[in-house]
Formats: structure tokens, sequence, C-alpha cells
């Protein structure tokens, strides 16, 4: 072997061991991310993240997203490598990725593992409060080198959140039903960030402590805890009207508090489901159809 | 032309053909690369971090692995069925095998097992265990004293089926939300990249349980006879459908455990052979290994790209053109035998 | 010369409801033996336990008391391949639904006799083409079975069991299905099977004329139990037909055969005009009252 190709070989193998050049951080469910150095080129594979990253301002390094992230009108000019169930890892690699973010909750584990066998580091998240979320967009600043932009962007988020925390507070909690989807009825439980949510914005979930994430429920069981308010999730995406929430079914329902008080509003569902900079929008709208009076 | 030179033939010609959807699935896809680029890499040229490199050996390589031992193994088993229950209708998923290993899948999902040194095997073990207790249900079934009651398999199949479908029914609805995407997924029958240990585990049982099946490939002709005749010529009848039950259990699930359920192949690919070939499974059952694996390799080519870069379930592409032709057969060919 | 066949004392019984016969077994105490060479026939009403004997023969179910022997040797050990490369079976009826050709399945009868090859020798398809010459056959070599009549089905079925070259040819119910003119070309083609080649004959059949036309020697089975053994005109008895058959009879002989000749004595009034016609009812009838 030629003596300069020996020098190459002994230098890479330098930068390989070398641990002053790696940059290992853990993820959010623990594991060890290793990168030779921050993130240049990063995939997302979460809706939730795009939106951070975005809103960090550190769009300059995400080369590629999912076609559920569609916010903000922006992220629609990066590339897209498919679905978050069945991201199309040809595009993924053909992108060049030094990172990818994924989620135990939406992404395939099998993704998960095709990307550490084609040796993609993957980054982890998995947010279900809001103090995860805020953690978040803290972890998502440290990786794309936008540190600067998190006490900004987090600043504002808190500062939404208190005041509505303040607006709410001198009225009395009310029993709120979410429906996520209505038959079979699916609600937010102790897992959801949605109880949460409901919370801050001067409710109580009725499924609060019912099952994991987002559990069936009994539509009598969820009569029988007679919600003052009751909220259902809009699925409608622009032209398709499937999935929009059908409040006449629910009207039928007359020995409810809620529906004797014309108290059934809809929510559109990308909003409330994210974990990201958008989490003080739905805080809000769940605070005007919970509280609407103090907002006058 | 005698019967071996007719094999040989049919081979060489399917042969040709697998080859040629081989290249094209190599060749093609969301990447974009040349066709140089992929050359380079099958030759070993590309540097081994290479797009072209990861994206042809990496990705699409052991896809194409895949896909071709996947279809081989469900035509050989659909073709085992038939010649068992004498019934061109015979399907893989009739024996409930392949509701069985997906059971054991979504089981295994739910419970969020993880047996750690099985890491990347861990699911399929449970797709395992859930195909052969399909098929051990079956056998029990429809086993009576002397043996298996052909009549008796086909129903107890279907109920076995139908036991399992619903109990991956009860699982999901009570699956977490989240999860559920995944799972529904699973069911659609994907082809994905697997890694070479797994993939020379399911090399390994697919071809040996193509082995078993072509061994018996005479004597299943002679059952043709009807079960009495046969014994009477000197088939062991009931050894026989104890072994090419198995094996096609095994091939059935092997393929669900490391692919998903996919279905059809084992009757679109049977047929079409037997409408060239003729009945005789010496011919049937190695055309079918080559021609499942070209069909399925073409079928998830195609689903790979026809709405590119998003990608179609393999299962979608096979169901899409199996069930009618399966509802063209039933119409006109097999009104007589049913 | 030892018999081909030997029963010895057998005795068998179906599991479950067709228990329910006197005795509870299917065949009790059958002894009888085939001669190497002959053309043996097995008659007797229908569930005597015909079916059963060939059934016992081809060990498809195994005594449960008794002796089988097939060429000095006891067939119970036996495997089903060393008992096919001896004994060829013509069943009733061809299988259905069969999709192979005439060529195909008389090349199934070579199995028995290289039943670890994957194909045919080029042997197996010289005796393969000669069985169906020997038959008549061979020019519907190529077409699907399905698609024969019903006499050349049936010769498409003994081709089949004369390519196994057994030393035994047993045909269950051979014309059960056939015209006038294939039953003739069966019995004749036996013949010449067992003339030409030497192939001892076993024929289970329910027309006694067949039997007593072709076989050389009979054996009349009764509820399971052997009633006679022994050359047609032995058998064939009047008394011993009516009381096995319970119902009345008339054996007359066959002018050009010398073999005896069975038919039913159809009741009142249809007296044939023969001499010598003793049995027929309306006769004795008329007899009696004449002697009034």
């Amino acid at each position: 072997m030629k003596p300069a190709r020996v020098a190459a070989l002994a230098t890479l193998l330098l930068l390989v061991v070398s641990p002053a050049a790696a940059f290992t951080v853990r993820d959010m469910l623990g594991r060890e991310v290793t990168l030779a150095a921050p993130p240049q080129r990063i995939v997302s594979l979460v809706p939730s993240v795009t939106e951070i990253v975005f809103a960090l301002g550190g769009e300059a390094r995400l080369v590629g997203r999912t076609d559920f992230c569609d916010y903000p009108a922006a992220a629609q000019a990066t590339p897209s490598v498919g679905g978050m169930v069945n991201p199309n890892l040809e595009t993924l690699v053909t992108l060049k990725p030094d990172l990818v973010f994924a989620t135990d909750e939406g992404n395939r584990e099998d993704t998960v593992r095709q990307l550490a066998r084609l040796r993609i580091p993957v980054y982890l998240v998995h947010a279900n409060r809001v103090a995860e979320t805020l953690d978040l967009i803290t972890r998502v600043g440290a990786m794309t080198e936008r540190q600067a932009e998190v006490p900004r962007v987090s600043g504002e988020m808190l500062r939404r959140i208190e005041a509505v925390r303040k607006a709410v507070a001198p009225f009395p909690r009310r029993r709120v039903l979410y429906v996520l989807w209505p038959d079979p009825l699916i609600v937010p439980g102790r897992e959801s960030m949605l109880t949460e949510l409901i919370e801050i914005a001067g409710g109580a979930s009725i499924t609060a402590t019912d099952g994991e994430a987002y559990p069936r429920f009994s539509l009598e069981a969820a009569v029988a805890r007679a919600p003052e308010v009751i909220i259902l999730a809009d699925h409608s995406t622009g032209a398709s009207t499937a999935g929009r929430s059908a409040p006449d079914k629910w009207k039928r329902l007359t020995s409810v508090p809620a529906v004797q008080a014309g108290r059934l509003y809809s929510a559109d569902l990308s909003i409330l489901h994210r974990y990201g900079p958008r989490v003080p929008d739905g805080i809000e709208m769940l605070a005007r159809f919970i509280h609407p009076e103090a907002f006058r | 032309m005698s019967a071996a030179s007719r094999l040989a033939l049919a081979l060489g010609i399917l042969g040709a053909v697998l080859l040629v959807v081989i290249a094209l699935a190599l060749f093609v896809g969301s990447a974009g690369l040349s066709p140089r680029a992929v050359a380079r890499a099958l030759a070993g040229r590309a540097g081994a971090e290479s797009i072209e490199s990861i994206v042809t050996l990496q990705l699409r390589l052991p896809r194409v692995v895949a896909a071709v031992l996947a279809g081989g193994a469900l035509a050989v088993a659909g073709v085992a069925f038939q010649g068992l229950t004498r019934n061109p209708l015979a399907e893989p998923a009739v024996l409930g095998v392949s509701s069985g290993a997906a059971f054991g899948v979504v089981l295994a999902q739910i419970s969020g097992l993880q047996l750690s040194f099985l890491e990347v095997l861990g699911v399929a073990t449970f797709a395992f265990a859930g195909a052969l207790l399909a098929a051990a249900a079956v056998y029990m079934i429809a086993a009576v004293p002397g043996g298996l009651s052909i009549q008796t398999l086909l129903l107890a199949g279907v109920i076995v089926g139908i036991f399992f479908t619903s109990a991956i029914t009860v699982l999901i609805s009570i699956m977490d939300y989240n999860r559920l995407g995944g799972v529904i997924y699973w069911l659609l029958g994907n082809l994905a990249p697997i890694p070479a240990t797994s993939l020379a585990l399911f090399a390994a049982l697919a071809l040996g349980g193509s082995w078993l099946i072509l061994r018996s490939a005479r004597e299943l002709n002679l059952l043709a006879l009807g079960e009495e005749a046969a014994v009477q010529l000197g088939v062991d009848v009931t050894r026989l459908k104890r072994r090419v039950f198995t094996a096609a259990a095994l091939l059935t699930g092997s393929v669900v455990a490391f692919t998903g359920p996919i279905g059809f192949v084992g009757l679109v690919v049977p047929h079409v052979l037997r409408g060239i070939l003729g009945q005789d499974n010496r011919l049937l059952v190695p055309t079918a290994l080559v021609g499942g694996g070209a069909f399925l390799l073409a079928a998830d080519t195609l689903a790979r790209n026809i709405v590119a870069p998003a990608e179609l379930s393999v299962g979608v592409i096979t169901s899409f053109c199996g069930a009618p032709f399966f509802v063209y057969l039933l119409r006109t060919r097999y009104r007589a035998t049913l | 010369m030892a018999p081909l066949v030997e029963f010895t004392g057998v005795g068998f019984g179906y599991p479950r409801p067709e228990r329910e016969r006197e005795g509870g077994f299917s065949v009790t105490d059958v002894s009888f033996a085939i001669e190497a060479g002959e053309i043996f026939g097995v008659i007797g009403p229908n569930s005597a336990g015909k079916t059963t004997l060939l059934r016992l023969l081809t060990r498809v179910v195994s005594a449960d008391r008794g002796e089988i022997r097939l060429a000095g040797r006891v067939i119970a050990p036996l495997a089903h391949a060393e008992l096919a490369r001896q004994i060829a079976v013509v069943p009733q009826e061809a299988p259905r639904p069969f999709p192979f050709t005439v060529e195909q399945l008389v090349l199934m009868g070579r199995y028995p006799h290289g039943p670890g090859r994957y194909f045919e020798t080029d042997e197996d398809q010289t005796l393969a083409r000669a069985a169906m010459a020997a038959t008549g056959v061979l020019e519907l070599a190529g077409l699907p079975l399905e698609q024969l009549s019903g006499g050349e089905r049936q010769r498409a079925m003994l081709a089949r069991a004369l390519a196994q070259q057994p030393k035994l040819l047993v045909l269950d119910e051979p014309t059960s299905h056939l015209d006038l003119r294939y039953q003739l070309e069966t019995a004749a083609l036996l013949r010449r099977v067992n003339a030409e080649q030497g192939t001892t004959v076993l024929l289970v059949s329910h027309d006694l004329d067949l039997a007593a036309e072709v076989c050389d020697r009979l054996l009349l089975l009764d509820r399971g139990r052997v009633a006679r053994v022994g050359p047609p005109t032995t058998v064939l008895e009047r008394s011993l037909l009516e009381r096995v058959f319970r119902c009345p009879v008339a054996v007359d002989l066959n002018p050009t055969s010398g073999r005896p000749l069975v038919r039913v004595a159809w009741p009142s009034g249809r007296a044939p005009r023969q001499g010598g016609d003793q049995s027929s009812p309306s006769a004795q009838g008329s007899r009696s009252e004449g002697s009034r």
C-alpha cells in the first residue's frame, strides 16, 4: 500500500476513534444517538418536529419531511419521503440524511430498525405533556444549533399558556368530553396530552384516568359522567368531508348537560394533536369552548 | 416431448423471465439511479457508502430476494394445497394459517413483547407460533382415524381462518390508536428489505419447504386417483398428506412472518401454469417456485413505483388482481366441480 | 404349487355403525385360496362383504383375525408398494374429477416399480404403451380421461392396472356401468390377458352371468361368510343361490359354453315353456293345483 494511502487510513481511523469529534446525545426514549458532528441534513418523520424546526428557523438543515408535515406552509417546499407509517426508504436514503427524527407514536418500529441497519442515526421523540413539548423544543434546538431561538419560542408558549390559565382561573372546572372518534368512541386517556390541555384550559376531561393514550370508551359510561362540554375532533381535510364531526348524533343524548346547554364544538385535529409551537393555539381554542365567558 | 424436457424448457423460460423482472426491480425505483450507477453498485465498484450502493445493495437487493422467496413459497404452497384437496381453488390462506400467523404478529405488537436476543426475529417468532397453532388446529379438527379428511380440511381451514381474523379484530379494537396505523399497514402485506440473517433463515425455510413438496410431487399426482386407489398403488397416503400439509403450512407461515399476509399468489400462479403445462405436479412445483417469484416481484415493483414516491402495499396489488381472477375462475371453469 | 392367494380364518369388522350386523363382523372366518393363473370370481348379494375382501387383500384395511398370504408370504407386514408390485386393482369407477390424460393415468401404474423416481423411465413408457395397446386405448393416449366414453374409460383403467405388471389383477365390478357390448369386450379382454400373460384374475361382481362365463372358480359370500367355493356349476346351484340371495332363482345351462345361466325366477303367469324347468313357482303351482 502506498504511504499516502496508509496516512489517509490512519487519519480516518483516528477520526473514527477520537471521542472529541463525536456528538453523542440521548434521545427522548433514552437511547444514545451518536453523530460525527451536529447534523446538517435532517429528515423529520414527525409533523410536530417539522413545525418546531421551522419555528426555530432551522429549516435550512431540513432536507426531508412526511406528507403529513403540512405546517407551516413553507414546509411544502421540503421534499417529502412519503407517509409516517410507510416512508419511502429509497427517497429517504437519496436525501443523504445524517439524522432522522422519528417517534414511537406514529412511525413504525420496523422503519426505525431499517434506518439503524442503514446506519442512519435516528432520534426518537415522545411528548405527552406540555413540559415534554418544551423539552422537545430545547432538544431540537440543540440538534439544529438554533439554541438561541429556544427561549423566544418557549417563552412565547409559556406566556400564552399562563394567560389562558389566568383567564379561566376564576371559573369552576367544567367536565369535558373530548371525542377523538365517535364510533367506536375513542377518547383521550391518561397518556394523552389532550388531558393536560383540557386541564389547562379550565376543564376536567371525564376520561382523564382511563386507559393509556387513546382508548375505546363506552358511550354509556361517557353519558353517565355527564360532561358539560363536548368537543368533537374534526378529521375532515380540505375537500373531503369524511370524518367531519356529526353533532346531530350527539343531540339525541338529551340527558347530558352539554347537550342541554348546546355546548357541542368541533375542533381542528391538527392543532390539538401536535406537540409543537401550536400547543397554545390548541389550548386557547379549548379554553374558548370550555369557558367562553372568560373571553368576552 | 418427454415430461423431463418440458420441465427443463419451462424452467428455462421462467428463469429468463425471472431474471428480467429482477433486473427491472433492481434498476427501477424512487431513488432515480441511472442504470450505470446500479450496475456499478452490483459489481461492487461503487463506494460502500455511496447512494447507489446503499439503495441497490441494502434496499433493493434484499427486497428483491425477499419477493422472489415469498412469491415462490406462496405459489408452491398453493400447488400443494390444491393437490392435497383436489380443488384448484384452494389457497394457502384457505388453511387459516395466514390468519394464525397474522394474529401472532398483532399479538406481539400489542403486548410490546420484545425478546431482546431475538430482537429482529421477535415478531417473526410470534408469527410462526401463530401459523403453527392454526395449522395444528386445522389438522386436529380434520384428522379422522386413518388420516386427514380432505373435505373437513377445507372447512376447518375456513373456520380457523375466520377465528383468527376475528381474534385480530378483537386485538385491534383494544389496541391503542397510535399503534393502529402500523398494524393495519402490516396486515396489508408488504415487502421490505430484510436483514441478511433473517433473509438467510427465510431462504432456508422457503427452499426447505419447497423441497419437501417437490419430493412429494409424484405422489400428489397419484392422490387424484382417490385415496384408496393411491394406497393400492403403494402410496403411504397418511404420511403424504401429513408431510405436504406441514410443509405447505410452514411455507405459508414463514412468508407471513417475514412479509405479512399476501394473498392470491397461491391461486393465480398455479392456475396460469396449469393452463400451460397441464396438471402434473412434478412440473407445477418447480415452475411455481420460479414463476411465483417472478410474479410477486413484478407486483412489488409495480407497487413500489406506480405512485412514487408513495408506495402501495404489494398485498393490495395481488388482491386487486387476484380477487377478480378468483371470481372469473369460479364462474367459468370450476362451476362443475363445486 | 402353492396358491397365489390364501385366506385363512379371516375376520374383519368395520368400526362404528356398520357393525350393527349379525355377529358384528363384516366378514367372518373366511378361508379360500386362489390358484395362480386362474380366473377367480367373488359373488354374493350386496353388503355380503365382497368389496371388503378386496380391501383386505390390498390392505386398505387390516384383518382383525386370521391370515392372508400372497405367494406364500403373509401380507400384514408387507409395505404397500410391495403389495402394489404384485396386485393391481381396477376400481369400479374412474375417479372424479380426474384432470389427467389417458397416458398419464396409465403411467401412474408404473409407480410401484420405482417409487423413488421423479420421472418415469423409458422402460416405463414402453410398458405403458404396451398396456394401452393391449386394451385398445393407445390412440386415445393424449386425451383427458374425462373426455372418454364409459367403456373407453374402463379400458384405460384396465390399461393402468396392466401397466403395473401384476401377478394378480383385481377387478371390482368391472361391468356395472357398461353397455352390453362393453361387457362382452371386457370379458374377452380378461380372458386374453389371463391366457397370454398368465395373470391371475380376481373378479368381484354381482353380474352372475359374467362370473359364470369368465371364471374358472367362484366364491359365494353370504353375509360375510363363505357359502361355497368351487367351479361355477358347483357354486351356482339353485337351492344354494335361493338361500343366499333370498329370492326365487332359475339356473339354466348355456348351450354354447356349457356354463350355468342364472336368472331371477319372475313370479306369476310367466312360466317359460321350456322343459325341465321345475323351479318356477307357477309351474309348481299349476302342478300342485293339478294334483288336487
